[in-house]
């Protein structure tokens, strides 16, 4: 491989042929979806598959020049391409490309716990502390505030009386506590970033997703009495919590030795192992029911901590899963709801724009507190922005459990997931950008290209 | 079975798999056609132990199409290559003429005992079944030369030629998929064609996805977006002949062909691309296995007999026009043509394409034919192969080589 060469820009040239090669590729599935009705869905899924897959590389590399991360660059070619906007790939089909996202939400988690050393915790141990305890306490609480405070603005908050809103803001604030380790992780991999700022917030996103589920669980244990008068406080929630998150670390921890050992012993098509744990570890997981992304992520922590195998864990995921990830953020482009949007947008920008305030204000004030050095206490917010699944997720429990608001909880929290999807990741890169964390090493090419020029 | 255990299992089958090829070096385990995979698939399947049944298979068709597009791109991206080297364009003929003529001859014998015994429906219906028949018996796979080659440390001008023949014979085949696909167009296309158009379609379709992934791998990309092109490509071909009825393998074919011919990374191109092949293929022959059905078709034994035997005929035949054109040919003996008899991987995809995209009697009787003519190739092709390499004085009598060391993974 090349090896360590410097980045080079790409020039016009090169950017008009990859957006004609776009366009045409666009075209011709354009016309076959257009002039032959499908017979076959589960066929055209392959090529949905290869479509957003083209599409979501070629329009990274196009949002390039304008300092657009890649990640959304993938989700602009998902919702061009979905089933609101240009209709080649169906919903369908989006709904079949679930294993996929299984997949990637996999190897998502795996690689964030094997990016998550124990030494540089012990360091930032400090600042993890008061940042995950001013976060989740402040935007609880000011996010809860703002959703009562702008019930006129949300339909099926209107008619509700007071203790009944006040359960639905609080679902609504455990919900904006929730970060977005897929985007978090979609970043890093593509800026190849290191520095104070990539891994706080690293570890801050990986260390909440914990914390936001035994946060889920109180919130859920309290809201229901307010919700259903018929209910009342308990702590069975706990019981199943305590026997989620015990049972979720011992798999993990068994999974990580025995890649560890994998990687030691036999180090060889990682590929395919990856492939098998994604999709076989994940079915038992959900059988066992155990929260798999806990799972994978301790399996990653304990391959990086307890044994010498992490980098070559991280090194294969980031070979083998940039594809997954990028049909993963297509995907999720594909499956957003542009009328819902389109119809919420007021509500699910105040919404969005209230939360990333408070998580602004919640990391100055921890920052402080921690004693953060000025690149955490300036830009440590920015990666807090993103949300993607975990939210979704949580919006589709409520929507089961509460069916009576269910619907319309689920669609504003759509709505503004989408916007946080859309501008979190772009906040995030602008800070690794001007923290000057993010890498100049250009990842591997071809060994016969010609080495790049240097700047200036 | 449990869909995402048989996804699990095939997957572990292309682990596997992977440890029997390390980069282009065959390490000699297995059979060179990977017949024992079919009769795996066949023993699981729906027709013995019924652990993968019918309904699994047909929601794993996805997954068999893939498996069939990706094998015919590496195919069509190293067509040209034996191993690292350029095959001769002389050889590139010889190997298309046997195709021709092997293909040929099987297609014109399954088509007199298909009008005998009134075996179809249509005309068109038994234009299908002895062309498709004919298609799948007409290659010779690469792998066993290769295999006996490696194994063997045989070197050699006969043994350099029948490598190249073998690693060169699948453009014939392919375009006669291609051919015989637009015979019967899916229904639910609404444009009415003439029936060159589909062929051409199916080419010009491959050529042009092709030409797209060589115009953008030409660009500085880093490698995991080399990948997600030429993965990307190779989905659409696949999905949009799927959708249009047309041959996936002849499309994703020549896609791989315009990759190989239009980039200027083809090197690399192939040197990525050639490590997955034996790792997407034994599943892909274990699922074929899973559709064999020996029911449908009450002349199955006739065809079959008749399609095996005129397949030898034609080998010999070849051997004998190679003989008459190349001196170390003429020293291997009369039935040097027989070391050409191995079929395997591609003969199995087409077998496959053919019972996915008719499926029945149709379909099965061409997988049938290419399961039981890689079986007897299995039993002739190494065996005459080795025997004609020896009177070439390419090859010594010393026992076979170890397998050959891994090299670093991919």
């Amino acid at each position: 491989m090349s090896g360590a060469a410097v980045v080079a820009r790409k020039g016009f040239g090169t950017h008009a042929k990859h957006a004609l090669l776009l366009v045409g590729f666009s075209g011709l599935l354009f016309y076959v979806t257009r002039a032959v009705p499908d017979m076959h869905g589960g066929l055209w899924t392959i090529a949905a598959i290869g479509f957003l897959l083209l599409a979501g590389t070629l329009t990274s590399e196009l949002l390039g020049p304008l300092g657009l991360p890649h990640l959304t660059g993938y989700l602009l070619a998902g919702i061009a391409s979905g089933p609101y906007l240009l209709r080649l790939v169906d919903e369908h089909t989006v709904k079949s490309l679930s294993p996929i996202n299984t997949l990637a939400l996999s190897l998502i988690a795996l690689t964030g716990g094997a990016e998550l050393d124990m030494a540089a915790m012990r360091r930032a141990s400090r600042s993890l502390a008061w940042a995950t305890l001013v976060q989740c306490f402040l935007v609880l609480a000011l996010v809860t505030a703002v959703f009562c405070a702008a019930r006129p603005l949300i339909p099926f908050a209107r008619a509700l009386p007071v203790a009944p809103l006040f359960g639905v803001a609080l679902l609504w604030g455990a919900l904006a506590v929730t970060r977005s380790p897929s985007a978090t992780l979609g970043i890093l991999s593509q800026t190849r970033a290191s520095g104070p700022l990539a891994t706080f917030t690293l570890a801050f996103v990986m260390v909440s997703d914990i914390v936001v589920v035994v946060l889920l669980a109180a919130v859920f244990a309290c809201v229901r009495p307010l919700l259903d008068p018929a209910a009342s406080f308990s702590f069975d929630s706990f019981v199943k919590l305590g026997h989620d998150l015990f049972g979720s670390i011992a798999l993990g921890t068994t999974l990580g030795l025995i890649i560890a050992a994998y990687l030691r012993l036999v180090n060889r098509q990682m590929l395919v192992v990856l492939l098998v744990l994604g999709f076989g570890a994940s079915t038992v997981l959900d059988y066992l029911q155990f929260d798999s992304l806990l799972t994978f992520m301790v399996a990653g922590f304990i391959v990086r901590n307890m044994s010498k195998q992490g980098h070559k864990l991280v090194q294969y995921i980031e070979q083998t899963g940039t594809v997954v990830y990028v049909v993963f953020f297509a995907t999720a482009g594909a499956d957003l709801d542009v009328p819902l949007l389109r119809q919420l947008w007021p509500v699910a920008l105040l919404l969005a724009g209230s939360r990333a305030i408070i998580s602004f204000a919640g990391s100055r004030i921890a920052g402080r507190l921690a004693n953060d050095p000025p690149v955490l206490r300036r830009w440590a917010w920015s990666g807090l922005v993103s949300q993607a699944g975990l939210a979704l997720g949580l919006a589709v429990i409520v929507a089961r459990e509460f069916p009576a608001i269910g619907t319309g909880f689920r669609a504003l929290a759509i709505a503004t997931v989408a916007v946080n999807e859309m501008v979190g990741p772009i906040l995030f890169k602008l800070a690794l950008d001007r923290s000057g964390e993010t890498s100049r090493i250009r990842a591997p090419s071809f060994p016969s290209m010609p080495p790049p020029p240097m700047p200036g | 079975m449990n869909a995402v255990l048989l996804l699990v299992g095939l997957l572990v089958l292309s682990y596997l798999g992977s440890f029997l090829v390390g980069g282009r070096t065959v390490r000699g385990a297995g059979l060179p056609s990977g017949v024992e995979y079919v009769a795996l698939g066949f023993v699981l399947g729906p027709q013995a132990l019924d652990l993968v049944g019918g309904d699994m298979l047909a929601s794993f068709e996805p997954v068999v199409q893939v498996a069939l597009g990706w094998l015919a791109f590496a195919v069509g991206l190293d067509f040209g290559y034996a191993g690292e080297r350029r095959a001769r364009a002389g050889n590139i003929a010889l190997a298309t003429l046997s195709a021709l003529l092997t293909g040929g001859a099987v297609a014109g014998a399954t088509w007199l005992v298909v009008r005998r015994f009134h075996v179809g429906a249509t005309v068109t219906e038994q234009l299908l079944l002895a062309g498709g028949v004919g298609v799948a018996c007409s290659e010779t796979t690469r792998h066993a030369v290769r295999w006996v080659v490696d194994r063997h440390s045989a070197r050699g001008p006969l043994a350099e030629q029948l490598n190249d023949i073998a690693n060169t014979d699948d453009l014939l085949p392919l375009l006669a998929v291609a051919v015989l696909f637009s015979l019967s167009p899916a229904t639910n296309i609404p444009m009415k064609l003439p029936l060159v158009e589909w062929p051409a379609i199916t080419v010009g379709l491959g050529l042009l996805l092709g030409a797209g992934a060589a115009l953008l791998v030409r660009s500085e990309l880093k490698l995991d977006e080399t990948w997600a092109i030429l993965f990307g490509v190779s989905l659409i071909a696949i999905g949009t002949t799927a959708r249009l009825g047309l041959s996936t393998l002849a499309a994703s074919f020549f896609a791989g062909l315009a990759v190989s011919l239009l980039s200027r990374h083809g090197k690399e191109l192939r040197a990525m691309v050639a490590p997955t092949e034996r790792p997407v293929l034994l599943p892909a022959l274990l699922l074929a296995g899973a559709h064999l059905s020996f029911h449908d078709n009450p002349r199955l034994p006739w065809i079959a007999g008749i399609a095996i035997a005129a397949r030898f005929a034609a080998k010999i035949v070849f051997g004998w026009l190679l003989a008459a054109i190349s001196p170390s040919a003429r020293k291997a003996g009369g039935l040097m043509g027989l070391s050409l008899m191995s079929s395997g991987a591609l003969a199995m995809s087409i077998g496959l394409a053919f019972a996915l995209r008719f499926p029945g009697m149709l379909g099965d009787t061409v997988l049938v034919v290419a399961a039981l003519s890689a079986t007897v190739g299995e039993f002739v092709g190494p065996a005459r192969l080795r025997v004609a390499l020896k009177r070439a004085g390419e090859m010594d009598d010393s026992p076979p080589a170890a397998p050959t060391p891994q090299r670093a993974p991919a």
